[in-house]
């Protein structure tokens, strides 16, 4: 299998000035083409920004809309991920981001999970997607799409894993906080975005591929950080913290294999087993079926009884 | 302070700086990426509005010290202009460190005496409390600034830091009003470790915090705790979201953390922007919500 150069385009996009920031995809596609690399990965938003609010209905685009024609148009002889903010049919808007090759958009995966606490406020302005799935590309490996927040939940990596994926990408615009001297790279963020990377590329057997960007909006600033981890989790390439770059990076799918017979985890995997688990509890936090785990006067749904001697609000009766 | 609290690991970076001042280490920080970040923030707060300049008022103490060195890291020490804004009880002594500031860092900078403004005003009322003249002197220094925003060019450095703005020790539309604050979200014993990594002269690092609005004031005398013991209570209080009884096991003293509470809840309104009544169908800062540089914001 040859050897894939990957380009990582760790950006500061200009909030809101979507076609400056078109215009810029553009040129750094042509940049990485001309560095070799087979797949160049932006980072979330890059197209419009992150800190939109009210801007996002004003920057967002169908898929049938001419300024993203225009870029597919530049991906000629490679794979680029874009991320923007994507208006479905009926008008909802997601976080999105698209495969592209050869002038074609060839898979969107709308972000799944919408940060909404702390200094994150996405499910006031954006919908939530409601499809996970990885994606076969032009260079001979599955692809596997999550943005930022995805990759906070345990069953999208592995998932994309399952369903194909021996990349996974992970497309971010991570604030960075939590200053301190206390942990390695002085940066609470960047630890634990880290610690996650390694941890998710060793139990997949894959690549991860994380582009991070970097610059300010607001009072937030993105550390960047961007990272290619090997399938056995170790670091195969990591980018500078706040640093604006394309940088690229060379990488061996053939460790994917290698990895995968000498470490049979993927093969292992019970998917089935999952299911039949998970089908079980969402009926019971549903109150659909009675919960065999529940602590003796649960409410349906919980698995803890109240601290008093109240009746269940709902559902099931205790089992007394 | 009594009682043991979780150590955490230290850095190196902590420990040489015991010598200046005091540091509560768990709330060390990483002063490279500080600089780092912050540098950023100047420099993309002036390029989205528009402005290649920033103005700020020294006032010798190390806040402001602070600000004028990431402000000149940032931006080149010529695009700022510090200024000096003395009332004429001010200690001479801060002249001369806000001075030594200005002359290391080769910035421009001005003398404004703010004693004819605050005396015409007041005039002969010599009722009128310290804290009325004090909080008059800090509005009259915004207007300065501001003032001087246009003729230099410049957005508005802020220098309050962010123990401070917790406690409430800070004028409204007076020393915490402009246009970005780049220090806001450290913690004085944050400020003084930074300041040190800067470069900031050491007397004005050693020296007590003082607001400077009479002779011989200083903010810990007035408030009666010392800035590494509220840095790690609010710390805990706060950014750790410990309870009263959780901080009081920490070896608190349960008077200083209820009094501190009071204050910070007290002071919530200077944080916040003042609420507008809602009426219409869209309403600033409510369902209107705009980032404050977007496309169109910056000055042409």
């Amino acid at each position: 299998m040859q050897p894939l150069r990957i380009a990582l385009a760790q950006i500061a996009p200009r909030l809101g000035l979507l076609d400056e920031n078109l215009a810029r995809h553009r040129d750094l596609i042509d940049e990485a083409r001309g560095q070799g690399a087979g797949l160049v990965v932006f980072p979330e938003l890059g197209l419009t920004g992150y800190l939109l609010q009210d801007l996002a209905s004003e920057v967002a685009m169908r898929l049938d809309d001419p300024r993203l024609a225009k870029l597919a148009g530049a991906t000629t002889g490679l794979s680029a991920i874009v991320s923007f903010v994507e208006e479905s049919a009926d008008h909802r808007l997601f976080i999105a981001a698209a495969l592209i090759e050869d002038g074609e958009i060839i898979h969107v995966q709308r972000k799944l999970f919408l940060p909404t606490y702390g200094l994150f406020d996405e499910r006031r302005f954006f919908a939530a997607g409601d499809v996970l799935r990885a994606v076969p590309s032009r260079l001979g490996v599955g692809l596997g799409i999550a943005i930022c927040e995805d990759f906070w939940h345990l069953s999208v990596p592995q998932v994309l894993a399952l369903d194909g994926a021996q990349v996974l990408v992970n497309v971010s615009s991570s604030p960075g906080r939590d200053l301190a001297s206390t942990n390695e790279v002085g940066l609470g963020t960047a630890t634990s975005w880290q610690t996650l990377m390694r941890t998710y590329a060793q139990l997949t057997t894959s690549f991860v591929v994380f582009c991070n960007r970097v610059g300010v909006d607001e009072s937030i600033s993105f550390w960047g950080g961007s990272e290619v981890i090997g399938p056995s989790g170790e670091v195969v390439w990591q980018g500078p913290l706040y640093d604006e770059g394309l940088f690229t990076v060379d990488v061996s799918l053939a460790d994917v294999r290698r990895e995968r017979i000498s470490l049979p985890l993927l093969r292992d995997e019970r998917p089935e087993l999952q299911l039949r688990e998970l089908q079980r509890i969402v009926a019971e936090r549903a109150g659909l079926a009675p919960d065999s785990t529940a602590e003796t006067g649960a409410e349906a749904g919980l698995d803890l009884a109240p601290p008093a001697k109240v009746s269940p609000a709902i559902g099931f009766r205790s089992r007394r | 302070m009594k009682g043991a609290s979780p150590e955490p690991r230290t850095s190196g970076g902590a420990e040489a700086a015991a010598s200046l001042f005091e540091l509560p280490p768990e709330r060390a920080i990483d002063t490279r990426v500080a600089r780092r970040v912050i540098g950023e923030f100047i420099r993309g707060q002036l390029r989205q509005a528009g402005f290649e300049r920033a103005v700020l008022g020294l006032s010798g103490g190390i806040d402001s010290a602070l600000v004028a060195y990431l402000t000149a890291e940032a931006t080149g020490a010529e695009r700022l202009l510090c200024v000096l804004m003395p009332y004429h009880t001010s200690s001479p002594a801060s002249r001369a460190d806000a001075e030594e500031v200005v002359r290391r860092l080769g910035a421009a900078s001005e003398l404004v005496d703010i004693s004819p403004m605050v005396d015409g005003y007041f005039g002969a009322d010599s009722d009128a409390s310290s804290l009325r003249r004090g909080n008059f002197m800090a509005r009259m220094r915004m207007a300065v600034l501001y003032d001087r925003s246009v003729t230099w060019g410049g957005l508005v450095v802020g220098t309050s830091n962010k123990t401070e703005s917790l406690i409430g020790y800070t004028t409204l539309f007076g020393d915490s009003a402009c246009a970005f604050n780049p220090i806001g979200d450290l913690y004085k014993s944050q400020v003084r470790q930074l300041a040190q990594e800067m470069g900031v002269p050491e007397t004005i690092i050693r020296k007590a915090p003082s607001a400077d609005l009479w002779p011989g004031q200083t903010d810990e005398a007035e408030a009666n705790f010392t800035y590494p013991q509220l840095d790690r209570l609010l710390y805990w209080r706060i950014d750790k979201r410990r309870s009263v009884e959780e901080v009081v096991a920490l070896g608190f003293d349960r008077e200083l953390v209820e009094r501190v509470d009071r204050m910070v809840a007290g002071s919530e309104f200077k944080r916040q922007v003042p609420p507008i009544a809602k009426l219409g169908p869209r309403t600033a800062g409510i369902d209107y919500l705009y980032p404050r540089r977007r496309p169109g914001s910056a000055r042409r």
